[in-house]
C-alpha cells in the first residue's frame, strides 16, 4: 500500500508542485473589502428592528379595524341620521320601563301626578260615544270575536 | 493553542475589538481556506460566494466556539462542511447524486475562466472530480495540503485509520482512471 501510494507521488510529482488554478487580480487583497460589505448587507435589517417593527402588526391590524368602521359607520351616521335618536329614545322608554317595574307595590298613582294633571287627562280621554254602540253593530263584534262556546261558557 | 491565538480569540469575542481581530483573522485564513473550497467546488466564483459564507458565519457565532479545537480546525470545518453544503444543493435527484455532482463539476472546472492547467493538470483534475466527496476532500488535503492525518482528523471528525483507507482508494481510483484514459 506504502509502495502504491509512493508510485502516485511519483506519478504526479511535478503537478503538485504546478497550481493549476488561479484567481482574479487582486482577489485576495480586495476580499476583507467585500466581506466587510456583505457583513453589513446582513446585518442591515437586523439593525433595523426597532420598537415600531414588533408593533407592526398590532398597529396594522388596530388600523384596519379602525378603517372599517370610519367606512361602516360614518356612511351610517349621514344616511340614517335619526337610527341613533332612536335607538337612544328606544334605551331610554327600555330604563324608564326598568325603573317603573321595580318600583314598591302598591302604586301611589298620586306621587307621580297631580290632582290636576290626573283629572285634566281624565277629561282628555276619548269618551266612547254611546250612539255608536247600536244594537246591530254589538251583534256583529260579538259574532266576529266571540265563537257560541264563548257566549254559552259566560252565560 | 498558543498565546496569540488566545488573544486573537478573546478579542473576536470581545465587541470592542471585535472588528478589528476580524479583519486579522480574515487575512490570516482566507488563502488557505479559498484553496481548500476551491478544490472542493473547482469553481472560482463558487469558491468565492463559500467562503464569504463561511466569514459570515465565523463573524455571527464567533461567541459559541468552544475553543476546545484550534481556530484553523473550527475554519477548515466550517469550510468543508459549507463546500458539502453547496454541493448538496446541485443535487436535484438522490439516487443520481454523485453523478450529478460530478457532471456539475466537470461543468465548472470547463467553463472556470480561472483555470489556467495543461492537459495532464485536468487529467488529473477530472479524475479527482470521479472520487466520492469524502476520498476527494481526504485526498485533497493529504495531496495538495500537504495535511497531517491527526489534523485532517480533527476537521473531518474522523479516524486516523479510516483517512488513510480513503486516500489509499482515492490514490487507487485516480491512477486507475489514468491508466485507462491512456490506453
Amino acid at each position: 500500500m506504502k509502495e502504491k501510494d509512493e508510485n502516485i507521488e511519483n506519478l504526479f510529482g511535478k503537478l503538485k508542485n504546478g497550481q493549476p488554478f488561479r484567481v482574479p487580480e487582486g482577489y485576495f487583497e480586495t476580499f476583507a473589502e467585500r466581506l466587510q460589505v456583505r457583513i453589513e448587507e446582513e446585518e442591515l435589517p437586523t439593525k433595523k428592528r426597532t420598537l415600531f417593527f414588533y408593533l407592526k402588526p398590532a398597529l396594522s391590524m388596530a388600523a384596519s379595524i379602525a378603517l372599517v368602521m370610519l367606512l361602516v359607520y360614518v356612511p351610517i351616521k349621514k344616511f340614517f341620521p335619526s337610527t341613533q335618536g332612536y335607538l337612544t329614545q328606544q334605551k331610554s322608554t327600555i330604563d324608564s320601563v326598568d325603573k317603573v317595574s321595580v318600583l314598591p307595590v302598591p302604586v301611589d298613582l298620586f306621587s307621580y301626578f297631580s290632582e290636576s294633571q290626573f283629572v285634566s287627562a281624565v277629561a282628555d280621554m276619548k269618551v266612547i260615544d254611546s250612539e255608536t254602540l247600536s244594537p246591530d253593530s254589538l251583534g256583529d263584534y260579538i259574532a266576529a270575536n266571540y265563537t257560541d262556546f264563548d257566549i254559552i261558557a259566560n252565560n | 493553542m498558543d498565546s496569540s491565538e488566545k488573544e486573537l480569540i478573546a478579542n473576536l469575542k470581545s465587541p470592542r475589538h471585535r472588528e478589528k481581530a476580524f479583519q486579522l483573522l480574515v487575512k490570516t485564513y482566507q488563502e488557505r481556506l479559498y484553496w481548500h473550497v476551491r478544490k472542493i467546488v473547482m469553481n472560482h466564483d463558487d469558491a468565492d460566494d463559500i467562503l464569504q459564507n463561511v466569514y459570515i458565519k465565523v463573524w455571527k457565532n464567533v461567541d459559541t466556539f468552544r475553543e476546545d479545537s484550534t481556530l484553523f480546525t473550527w475554519l477548515f470545518r466550517i469550510a468543508t462542511n459549507e463546500s458539502l453544503s453547496f454541493l448538496q444543493k446541485q443535487r436535484r435527484h438522490p439516487i443520481l447524486s454523485m453523478n450529478e455532482v460530478s457532471d456539475y463539476l466537470t461543468d465548472s472546472l470547463e467553463s472556470d475562466v480561472y483555470f489556467d492547467g495543461d492537459e495532464i493538470q485536468k487529467k488529473l483534475q477530472l479524475a479527482i472530480i470521479k472520487l466520492p466527496e469524502k476520498q476527494r476532500i481526504v485526498f485533497n488535503m493529504k495531496y495538495f495540503d500537504e495535511m497531517k492525518y491527526e489534523e485532517m482528523s480533527e476537521i473531518l471528525k474522523t479516524s486516523v485509520g479510516a483517512l488513510k483507507a480513503s486516500f489509499h482508494f482515492a490514490v487507487k481510483k485516480i491512477e486507475e482512471y489514468l491508466d485507462e484514459d491512456h490506453k
